[in-house]
Formats: structure tokens, sequence, C-alpha cells
């Protein structure tokens, strides 16, 4: 699928003689058949259970099905880039927590970024939907996911931007203290906006994390693209089709997300420092 | 409601969730391994369509959320005449998303192998099969041990999708609204999920660590 793969791939053979080339020529008759096997049996299961007739897909012609899907869409776009945004901060807070000399403020801090990457986003998901309320926290429902998703990815985040900060060389930061900068702006000035460019590749891949965790937002009734989509079937009576649909769209957006983020690491970036 | 009051009256249903998050997460992950294994030797075969199709089921389990692939397997796939139960709907989601990434983290451990190593296999007159079960995969294992680990926390935290289906009996996650129903849940039920979960995570951690010390190749 990318560039980097494909070199130990076709480095594992060199070009095939004539043996190889009939094995070669048998083996993809069969995998070919048996692709084709596996994809009409598929096909065959919708005929025989009529999911394709045309009243299961006809709705996906009206404009009004995906202004709908859109609207949708956006919610989880919304809910996808707030909790983003969020969860960069606290990210960021945590990895300036786990970097602090304090033995305490480190160690508290590594603790929170673990129990942040060791518990599932639906437990915090359940816990703003049931447990807060009871001690007088009434969020909306958008906040109810937004939150849940922001806390649970902020974990990653710290880890990754910390990977970052040990990334740039050391000879950066004494050149900046020896210039007499204090340790605050050497890290702000210096450090950060390297350790950040190193990172944002994986970044974008966390984005994706995020956009998978909000698509729980059915759990507290946030109308996003899958709440949608819920409403959908039960106007139009169509459920494969639509939940089929959708759970394209999220895989398309992801592809993309994942598709720039691995350009983005590839990209020969000259304005790095050669370490 | 006090921690002695919940584990007096839940906790017999607590340690039958741990077990089952226990057990999803080991089979999901044996599972997980098995088919990442086999899916990345067909993405390195010579065999474009099957490279292909390979490349194609990580692009589609890698990125459809965990929730729109149970949902299909639960509600869409009774429609097409195929009924599962519930816990192996959940085993196939939990078990089908890490695949992808056991495969892509394969992947990468398969790069870090030295190009010479291929060429010598093949100058010893290796078979493509031997030059994978004796170089490549070997390698790609041992340079992927941290990554792995990772997936298998990865893979624990997805089996919370099992609270999304009735299941007896429930995991972590879903006991919660499990006692949700039966009384107030107050925090401490959410406390005791997660320190079962992040305990579970550490352990999986410090093994991984282990294994990765004994069997990592320093170059």
């Amino acid at each position: 699928m990318s560039a980097a793969n494909a070199s130990i791939r076709d480095a594992l053979y060199e070009a095939p003689g004539k043996r190889a080339k009939q094995r070669i020529a048998i083996a993809t008759a069969v995998s070919v058949a048996a692709l084709a096997a596996l994809l009409a049996l598929i096909i065959r299961q919708f005929y025989i259970s009529g999911q394709l007739n045309a009243k299961y897909w006809t709705l996906f012609t009206r404009y009004t099905t995906w202004r709908f899907i859109g609207q949708g869409l956006l919610m989880t776009v919304k809910v996808a880039l707030t909790a983003a945004v969020i969860t960069f901060g606290l990210g960021f807070v945590l990895m300036r927590g786990r970097l602090n000399p304090h033995r305490f403020v480190s160690g508290a801090s590594a603790a929170l970024i673990e129990f942040s990457r060791g518990v599932p986003t639906l437990l915090f998901i359940y816990f703003f939907f049931l447990a807060a309320p009871q001690f007088g926290l009434k969020l909306s429902s958008f906040w109810r996911i937004t939150l849940p998703c922001a806390i649970s990815a902020c974990g990653v985040v710290a880890e990754v931007f910390r990977s970052g900060v040990n990334a740039v060389p050391k000879g950066q930061r004494e050149a900046a203290l020896s210039l007499g900068m204090s340790e605050r702006r050497t890290f702000y000035r210096i450090i950060f906006p390297q350790a950040f460019r190193y990172v944002i590749p994986s970044m974008i891949a966390e984005l994706v994390i995020v956009l998978k965790d909000t698509t729980f937002a059915y759990v507290v009734n946030c109308a996003d693209l899958m709440q949608n989509a819920k409403v959908l079937i039960s106007n139009y009576d169509a459920l494969v089709s639509i939940y089929l649909v959708v759970a394209v769209i999220y895989i398309l957006i992801n592809y993309a997300l994942n598709k720039a983020s691995d350009l983005l690491a590839r990209r020969p970036n000259r304005r790095n420092i050669a370490a | 409601m006090s921690v002695v009051d919940l584990l007096t009256r839940f906790g017999d249903r607590y340690i039958g969730a741990l077990l089952m998050t226990w057990r999803l997460t080991a089979v999901s992950f044996i599972a997980a391994f098995v088919i990442g294994m086999a899916v990345t030797v067909a993405r390195v075969s010579p065999i474009r369509p099957l490279r292909a199709a390979a490349d194609f089921y990580v692009q589609i389990f890698r990125n459809i959320p965990g929730a729109a692939l149970l949902i299909l397997l639960v509600y869409a796939l009774p429609y097409l005449k195929v009924v599962l139960s519930y816990y192996a709907c959940v085993l196939i989601a939990t078990m089908l998303i890490p695949s992808a990434f056991c495969s892509e983290y394969l992947m990468s451990g398969m790069n870090t192998i030295d190009m010479g190593q291929i060429e010598a296999a093949r100058a010893l007159g290796m078979t493509f099969f031997q030059m994978i079960r004796r170089i490549v995969i070997p390698q790609a294992l041992r340079s992927s041990v941290l990554p792995m680990t990772n997936l298998a926390v990865a893979t624990m935290l997805t089996t919370a999708l099992a609270s999304q289906v009735p299941m007896n009996p429930t995991d972590l996650t879903g006991i919660v609204t499990y006692i949700n129903t039966h009384a107030t849940v107050g925090v401490m039920a959410f406390v005791i999920s997660a320190a079962l979960y992040c305990a579970t995570a550490l352990v999986i951690g410090r093994v991984g660590n282990r294994i990765d010390r004994k069997v990592r190749i320093r170059r």
C-alpha cells in the first residue's frame, strides 16, 4: 500500500524464471477464482435475501437523504475536531507534566497518561452519561461524547508529544541555553516547534482514532452520522444498505486521513536539522 | 454506594466481567495475530490479485470504526440470512480490526530487515516460502514485539464493544450499565472497572517489555 512497504515486497523475489512464472500464473488463476467465488457468494446472499431490491437503494438518489447524512457527518466532524483540540491541549499539559523535573509532578502525569491509555472510551462515555449527572455535572449530548473522546485520546497524544520532544537533538537545547535563553523560552521557542513538526503525522493518525470513537455518539443520543443513519433506517426501512453506506463513508474519511499522515511522514523535510 | 456494598452485591459479577474481558482479549488477540500473519504473507506474495485483496482487507478493517462493524454484524447480517450469536459478533469485530493493525506492524517489522539478507537467502537457493519462514517472519516478529504489546492493549480496549450487546456474563464496561439498571451507579463502580482495565494493560505491558528485551535484535 505504501512505497516503504513496496521495497521489501519486491526485494523478496527477482524476475521469475519459466517455471516460477508458470506457478505464479496458476496461483493467480486459483486466487482470482477463489476471490470471485467469495464475491459471488456475498452477492448471492444479498440477492436471495432480497437486499438488492431497488427499494433499498433508490433512497440514495434523493437529495434529502444525502442532506441528512451530510448533517450527521457535519456533527461527527464537529465532535471529532472539538475533541481533537481538547485532547491536544490535555496531551500537551500531560507531556509538560511528564517531563517536569519534580518527581511528584512527573509521577502523577505518568499515572494519568497510563489511566487514559488503559481505559476504553466507552467506559469514559458511560461515566459522563451515567455517573456525572449525579454530582450535578449536567452536560449536553454534544459534550457527553466530545469530552470522553478527548480524555481517552490525551494519554497517547502526550506520549507522542514526548517522543517528538525527545527526538529534538540535545545540541539545540544546549545552544539555546548558552545563548542565554531561559529553560522556558528554550522549550517554547526552540524545542517544541521542532518537536511539533516531527509529530504532525502521528497527530493526524490520532485524529482517526478520535473520529472512530465518535461513532459511540448514539449511546448519548448525539445526532452524528451514526445516529442520523438510525433515523434514516426507521424512515425507509432499509437497514443493510444504509449501514453499509455509512460504514463506507467512515472508511473513506479515515483512509484519506491515514494517507495524508503517510504522505507527510515521508515528505523530505529540508528544514529539519540534520541530527 | 460504598466499595464494600458494591463488592458484596456485585463482586461475583465483577469477577465474571473481568474473566469475560480477559477471554475476549486473549481469543481476539491470538486470532488477530494468526489472521494478520496470513494476510501479511498474502501482501508480500508474488500473486497480484491476492496482494490487492489483502491490501484491501487491511484498509477496510484498519479504517472502519468498531461500532460500525459491530452494528453491521449484529443488525445487518441477519437480513442477509446469517445469524450469529452476540458473543460471536463481538469476537469477530474484536479480531478483524486488530488483525489489520497486526499486518501493518508486521509489514513495518519486515522493512527493518536488511536487503542483503534477502539476497543472501536467495543466493543460497531458498524458495519463497523458505525465505519467508526462516528469514523474514522470525525477524519481523522479533522487531515487532512492542507494537504487538500495544496491539494487545488496543485489543483489550476494543473488547469494550461487548457492552453494546446483551451478554451474560457481560464485560468490564457492560457491568457498569448492568449495575445502573439494578441500583444507582456511583463513581466507585467505574473506578473498579477502570482499575481492572489499567491493571490488565499494565500486566500486558510488563510481559511485552520482558519479551522485547529478550528477543530484540540489536543492530
